[in-house]
């Protein structure tokens, strides 16, 4: 440290700046960069928000009570919303309109992955959203193990147009708490993988255990990450071989990416978003009514009683991926300001609760 | 340092710091992000979540081009080999029961297990008794991949071989050579009893004048199935509609040839049964293969490989009693000196160096003229 060094800095500190970038060969300062990084890692691990933990979640709604009234402003207000993000009317689905031939998109489960729409992709598409906008009542199914024994069968019957998560079973021994009626299931394509084995051998079972989605449309994430390309675009083939009553469409990446950007930037931390998320989003932007059902991620039921994961299996998934107390307490917000109906009670009767 | 920029040392936010400070953020926060999240994507086998997937398990998606073991031609088609088999054809039934034991008992010295040769009417196909449940099959070319016969696979052979030694009193192999164009042969296929093809022809009504449509087993070469058909992975119904051509015809395929056949192989019985079809789907038993390629190799076949062909015609030398070839003829011209197309539905030459063509069927013209088989070669007399 010559003191000519001192006095200079004493004097001219605008001018230090000024050298700073006439003489860019500096030594780097390590405590001030090291001090920083461990500020940015102690922010990163210890995060200011806290998520309030499951007991907190259910006695919150417990105190609230479930009483709700509809709000047309709301609703109309969020669907406003979602379609000035993501205008699920045209980019829902991979359509011949939104994904012309030679377009290159990316994925967007994948880091830097984009592939060009060729000819025999494009061929697959349908024309438009094949949807009669806007849909009047819809009931989105979650798999959430509220449903079991909730006889909520009915009540989801009667929507107009019923959205299900994840290739669930509708067999007889739930039609009287989940429904018999599909028009809409996602099929995640490592769902192809595990219970299909990628319909690389034998496609009977598959195409014998989607006869229950009678005319759905199979919704499936083709181009989200690299590995589920392939597996979706056999559903299509497979399907199309044997002439079957579902018609399967393919999600947009970038209406996911869109979306999954309106909910990071409502605060939900998860590395994605969760299928049932994904579809009463795009449910609250295509339909007027929107009822959601089986939306209940965690492992007591609102009587303090235990309750299994899913409504057919007691599958825990894997932690870390979603961020499901995040997005219930969005969709309970949601619910709290009327824009859309949750159901976490048992359904009364159809009659009583419809009126 | 004392005449060093006095700056140098001090510049605590200067533009270079920050940048170099943000980058060295972004590395750790991106560093630990793959800790702190990436554990459990490790540990959990990528299994979880919206869309993970895994590469295509078990199949090595490697573009085979495995080459087209029809009827190939060689380049020197001289007429001198020719006279050779000018002669009447006569029926030698001793010579052929001698030829049959020969086939039947040639030593094979290089593997002491192996007692016999060939012997069709148990190991042509691999069946649950000559393949029990849990043998380790070797691959006919990869000699280093060998694989498990576990329980799937298991249930598609057949209990026993469907066919025993001389079922059949007239049998017709059938090769694609153009020599069969414009032959009328087709009505004489049709009577025999029992008809071969290779390599799923064409037998639209546009070619059943000359070969025929009478189909009891058709060969399926997986390089076929690979460049046609996507190996299956894609639509399977174009397939099953040119199976279906074949009628009742049994489906075979060198399935244990090599590792890249098996599973595209495997999959075409997966495909008959999706669409409930009738038609069997047997798999050829490499060690028959290895043997029949032994047994030619000592009658001076040199090739990297036999063509189908040869094996469905030495099959049927011990199948039936009386076996006729058409369309194997691997010359660009026909024996009256007109040229021929390769194939009798295209001209598309196969790869040079593969099979051994000539060579394959002057042993053909030789066991002719020996009265063991009889090769066709010009137009039938019949209709």
């Amino acid at each position: 440290m010559s003191p000519c060094g001192r006095a200079r800095r004493h004097t001219s500190r605008g001018a230090m700046a000024v050298l700073a970038w006439k003489f860019p060969r500096t030594r780097l300062p390590v405590g001030a960069s090291a001090l920083c990084v461990v500020v940015l890692c102690w922010l990163y691990i210890f995060p200011v928000y806290r998520l309030p933990n499951e007991k907190e979640i259910v006695q919150g709604v417990l105190q609230q009570g479930t009483a709700w009234r509809r709000n047309e402003t709301a609703a109309r207000v969020f669907r406003k919303q979602m379609e000035d993000c993501c205008d699920p009317a045209h980019l829902f689905a991979m359509t011949k309109m939104n994904s012309p031939m030679g377009k290159s998109m990316w994925y967007d489960g994948e880091f830097l992955y984009s592939f060009t729409i060729d000819n025999s992709t494009y061929s697959l598409f349908p024309q438009a959203t094949p949807f009669q906008l806007p849909l009047k009542k819809c009931a989105v199914v979650g798999n959430g193990g509220i449903l079991k024994k909730s006889g909520c069968g009915r009540q989801i019957d009667e929507a107009n147009f019923v959205m299900r998560c994840n290739l669930p079973p509708l067999s007889s021994e739930y039609t009287k708490d989940v429904g018999s009626k599909s028009h809409l299931v996602t099929a995640n394509p490592s769902i192809i993988r595990q219970r299909f084995q990628n319909l690389l051998w034998s496609r009977k079972t598959f195409v014998d255990n989607m006869k229950i989605y009678n005319h759905s449309y199979i919704y499936m994430p083709a181009f989200s990450m690299k590995t589920g390309t392939e597996p979706s675009l056999r559903v299509y083939y497979t399907l199309s071989d044997v002439g079957a009553n579902q018609t399967v469409l393919f999600a947009n990446p970038n209406f996911l990416r869109s979306i999954g950007k309106f909910w990071k930037s409502r605060g939900i931390h998860a590395k994605r978003l969760s299928t049932g998320l994904f579809l009463v989003s795009a449910a609250l932007g295509l339909c007027e009514e929107v009822a959601i059902y089986g939306f209940w991620p965690f492992s007591v039921n609102m009587h303090e009683q235990p309750i299994s994961h899913h409504y057919y299996d007691n599958v825990l998934p894997f932690s870390g991926f979603h961020a499901m107390p995040e997005e219930f307490l969005q969709l309970w917000y949601l619910h709290k300001i009327g824009a859309l109906r949750m159901q976490l009670d048992p359904c009364k009767d159809s009659s009583l609760s419809t009126s | 340092m004392r005449y060093a920029d006095p700056s140098a040392s001090r510049d605590l936010l200067g533009n270079r710091t920050l940048l170099f400070i943000f980058i060295c953020a972004f590395a750790l926060v991106t560093l630990l992000q793959q800790i702190l999240y990436g554990r459990n994507y490790i540990k959990r086998g990528l299994q979880f979540g919206w869309q993970s997937g895994d590469p295509l398990a078990n199949w090595t998606g490697l573009l085979n081009v495995t080459e087209d073991p029809a009827v190939q031609s060689g380049n020197d088609s001289s007429s001198r080999y020719f006279e050779f088999y000018e002669g009447p054809f006569e029926y030698n039934s001793t010579r052929c029961l001698e030829l049959r034991h020969e086939i039947l008992e040639v030593k094979v010295l290089s593997m002491s297990t192996l007692s016999r040769c060939c012997n069709a009417p148990s190991f042509l196909f691999t069946t649950q008794k000559n393949t029990p449940l849990g043998t380790k099959l070797k691959y006919e070319v990869d000699t280093s991949g060998i694989y498990h016969i576990n329980q799937e696979i298991f249930r598609m052979f057949p209990k026993d071989m469907p066919y025993y030694r001389s079922q059949f009193k007239k049998c017709a192999v059938v090769g694609n050579g153009g020599i069969l164009k414009n032959s009328r042969c087709g009505r004489e296929i049709n009577s025999a009893d029992f008809v071969f093809r290779c390599n799923l022809p064409p037998i639209s009504e546009k070619y059943t004048m000359d070969v025929g449509v009478k189909t009891d087993v058709v060969t399926v070469n997986p390089s076929i199935i690979t460049e046609r058909f996507h190996k299956l992975e894609k639509w399977r119904r174009p397939f099953y509609r040119v199976l279906q051509v074949y009628e009742n015809a049994s489906v075979l395929l060198p399935a244990f040839y090599n590792t890249r056949n098996t599973d595209v192989s495997i999959r075409v019985k997966y495909v008959l049964d999706d669409f409930e079809s009738p038609q069997a789907v047997y798999y050829f038993h490499p060690q028959y293969l290895v043997n029949v390629s032994r047994y030619w190799l000592s009658l001076g076949v040199r090739a990297k490989r036999i063509s189908t062909g040869l094996i469905l015609a030495t099959a049927a030398l011990e199948l039936c009693e009386e076996v006729h070839l058409f369309g194997f003829w691997a010359f660009p011209m026909n024996p009256s000196g007109l040229y021929i197309t390769h194939h009798y539905y295209d001209n598309v030459k196969p790869r040079p160096g593969f099979h051994a063509m000539p060579s394959e069927i002057f042993n053909f013209l030789h066991l002719h003229s020996r009265g063991i088989l009889r090769v066709h070669t010009g137009t039938c007399s019949c209709c």
